[in-house]
């Protein structure tokens, strides 16, 4: 015991340390500007969490450093945002994905077609690589035709930006629908089905190691039916269903466009974890160089299709009210005027950013913390953290718990973005500044512990608004008459100060084990 | 009686290296059979070759007439077989009680597996709750061959059991894989030709990647000059 205390020793004082620097940097300030900035930090931290977070849990059980998760989080803001501004172009586009999704559902079935078809000698190769062909030829023709109301960048009275304005303003004003015109309803919804089952066989001939004994199962008949009878549905029920979304209420609206944003995530991740990453398995190198270069193609897709400038995504009505009664001085008054602002020692505390984020960080970090703990797929990730070829051994599917975790990993990505964009404003730029925050986080709080990523992500917001605020108010050095306002650039670099402070005492970070 | 496990002529490389060049292997059902052979010969990688950890290249491994070598490890241990690695490789942030029950297979096994596990280890009941990290050398060795019982297994791989345990572990040891021995197939990777000596039934000696000699155990006792010549003690 004694022992482990000496050990542990650098940690506690590491860790004392930076409670006295922000004591010290609290007792510097008035009452509500302390409060503000911890809110605030809280807040910044929760979104560096989320990011933080998904990024360890990948590494530490697959062992790929995943660069392009902070352009996972900036898409998860264009997400949220598309579905929130424009749900005409969402619900265009339900039909489509959920078409083409609908094939890969049936995994087991292509199994058994690939046995079939390779006890009969060269078939599966013909089969394989014309599949591919008609079923990609079918995709290029028929979405380019399949009527979506989207946006054009280039021009202005269009432009996300100006829809984005708009909303800012209360008004969601959604053009008119396109009708079906080069092609009819029914050769699209057939087309892009074939298209999606020829596609999914043909990938799943890729898959070179044969497979334990598989039974067709209905649960895998049941997911197709449901996920194409969707996608009529949205097809045939696309108008009701637009001016439905129009109509809701926002914060309903929030809601699913978070869900949605998540949704697409863990597809994403699932997708590009089985045909990227896998191939990629012990070759770090090549991994880092992948996902930077996914990360690049994101940005530059997201550019594309949203284009280049800043835009805004206006707060759920729950945290938007105005006017009587606001700001709140009370919880009642909160409550009952939805009031965007409520006064806490005489400051000024936005709800949404400063009080609902952290909230959400907390019960993300707590359902996380329960998963790993509690469940059976948590006790198998954190054996796989230490040991995967032994959890394999054991005859359980690792490689389908990679795929869930990087899945995770993506979709907690997303859901940062899409909670991040109504404080921060969606801009290219976001995911950048936020994965080198998290990998900063990760640094100072372990790689792959979890707390560690919390902690990690918690010093870096609460540092970063200390060294706003004090920018603001200025520090008067003792003896002289000068007052040091930190400027804005010295922000990020007090992240990286106290990452250098705290791997120069521990190496493997504050709460990281040596490896 | 055909083998329950026919491994066949299999090559293994573990990167560039040509680990396994020919190693055969055929183990009788209810059998013990031994793996012997000096440091680095490729026991463990035979071993691991089975269960897929480093899959074979070249020659087939039939389980119970199946054939297994193409398949992933996790397919190949859901057939019944368990693997003991060597280093007593038992999940450290995991409690005792996490270790055996990540080995359920279908709902439940632990449970109904608990009363004949704590049987076998009487030491790991009263351990149960205490985090895997916690546990002594000879503890974490039960609880890696526990952990391979929780799943219903005919197979089962172990490797290097009595590695660095105390003499009276290894006499706990022999015992409780003699017990096991009535229930399941075993084949055993083990460096201490005596205590290999005073379990198995079958011994098969890998030299240099390739298996060079199989047989009964009793025979092989008597014969002084192989074990010297392969195995180098007397």
């Amino acid at each position: 015991m004694k022992n482990n205390l000496r050990k542990d020793l650098p940690r506690w004082l590491t860790l004392l340390a930076l409670l006295v620097f922000f004591v010290v940097a609290a007792r510097g300030m008035e009452t509500k500007d302390w409060v503000i900035t911890l809110l605030r930090g809280l807040s910044v931290g929760s979104v560096t969490f989320l990011v933080a977070s998904g990024f360890s849990l990948i590494f530490g059980l697959l062992d790929v450093l995943n660069m392009a998760h902070g352009t996972v989080f900036m898409l998860g803001a264009y997400i949220a945002w598309t579905v929130y501004v424009r749900p005409d172009t969402f619900v265009d586009l339900l039909t489509p994905t959920l078409l083409l999704l609908s094939g890969f559902t049936l995994s087991t079935v292509w199994k058994r077609l690939v046995r079939i078809l390779k006890q009969k000698g060269n078939w599966l190769v013909i089969v394989r690589w014309a599949g591919l062909a008609v079923g990609i030829a079918a995709m290029i023709y028929i979405l380019p035709r399949y009527p979506i109301t989207i946006w054009d960048v280039g021009n202005y009275s269009q432009s996300p930006v100006t829809y984005s304005y708009l909303a800012d303003q209360g008004l969601i004003n959604l053009p008119q629908g396109l009708p079906f015109e080069e092609i009819s309803p029914m050769a699209a919804v057939i087309g892009l089905m074939a298209a999606s089952l020829l596609t999914a066989f043909s990938l799943s001939t890729f898959n070179s190691r044969s497979q334990g004994a598989t039974s067709l199962s209905w649960k895998d008949f049941i997911v197709y039916v449901i996920l194409f009878g969707l996608g009529v549905a949205a097809l045939i029920f696309n108008d009701s269903l637009t001016s439905f979304l129009d109509g809701l209420d926002t914060t309903w609206l929030f809601l699913i466009a978070l869900s949605v944003g998540v949704m697409v995530g863990v597809l994403l991740g699932s997708v590009m974890e089985s045909t990227l990453i896998r191939p990629l398995y012990s070759r770090p190198i090549y991994q880092l160089m992948l996902t930077l270069g996914l990360s690049a193609i994101g940005m530059e897709a997201v550019r594309a299709i949203w284009g280049r400038p800043e835009f805004v995504m206006p707060k759920p009505s729950l945290f938007a009210g105005v006017g009587d009664g606001c700001p709140a001085t009370s919880l009642a008054d909160l409550w009952t005027n939805h009031c965007s602002t409520i006064m806490l020692f005489d400051g000024r505390i936005r709800v949404y950013n400063e009080i609902f984020i952290p909230l959400v960080g907390i019960i993300v970090l707590v359902g996380i913390w329960i998963l790993l703990q509690r469940s059976r797929l948590g006790m198998i990730i954190r054996a796989g953290v230490q040991d995967r070829e032994m959890v394999e051994a054991l005859g359980i599917n690792v490689q389908r718990v990679f795929n869930t975790v990087f899945a995770m990993g993506v979709g907690l990505a997303v859901l940062g973005g899409g909670l991040a964009a109504p404080s921060m404003g969606l801009s290219n730029a976001m995911g950048e500044t936020l994965i080198l925050n998290a990998l900063i986080a990760l640094a100072i709080g372990g790689l792959t512990n979890f707390p560690g990523a919390a902690l990690g992500s918690l010093l870096v917001g609460l540092l970063q608004q200390v060294i706003i605020k004090y920018g603001a108010i200025g520090i008067p050095i003792p003896f002289t008459e000068i007052v040091f306002k930190p400027t804005p650039p010295l922000v990020p670099a007090s992240t990286v100060l106290l990452m250098v402070f705290v791997l120069l005492i521990l190496p493997n970070g504050l709460l990281g084990r040596k490896e | 009686m055909d083998p329950i496990l026919d491994v066949q002529d299999i090559h293994t490389f573990i990167g560039q290296y040509h680990i396994l060049q020919g190693v055969s292997v055929q183990v009788q059902e209810g059998s013990i059979t031994a793996l012997l052979g000096r440091n680095g010969a490729g026991k463990t990688t035979t071993l691991k070759s089975i269960i897929g950890l480093t899959p074979a290249v070249k020659g087939k491994v039939f389980y119970q007439g199946q054939e297994i070598q193409d398949m992933h490890s996790f397919d190949i241990a859901s057939l019944g077989i368990g693997f003991v690695p060597e280093h007593r490789a038992i999940f450290r942030d995991l409690s005792v009680e996490e270790n055996l029950k990540i080995a359920e297979r279908t709902k439940g096994d632990l449970d109904r597996k608990r009363e004949m596990i704590f049987t076998l280890f009487p030491d790991l009941k009263r351990l149960i709750h205490l985090g895997g990290a916690n546990l002594s050398g000879g503890q974490q060795q039960m609880l890696a061959i526990a952990r391979s019982l929780v799943a219903d297994n005919h197979l089962l791989l172990i490797d290097e059991p009595s590695e660095g345990l105390a003499p009276v572990l290894i006499e706990k040891m022999i015992t409780a894989i003699q017990t096991l021995s009535s229930e399941s197939t075993i084949v055993l990777v083990e460096q201490n030709f005596l205590v290999a000596s005073q379990l198995a039934e079958y011994y098969v000696i890998i030299e240099e990647g390739q298996s060079v000699k199989s047989g009964k155990m009793q025979d092989l006792i008597e014969d002084s000059e192989t074990i010297h010549r392969y195995l180098g003690a007397a």
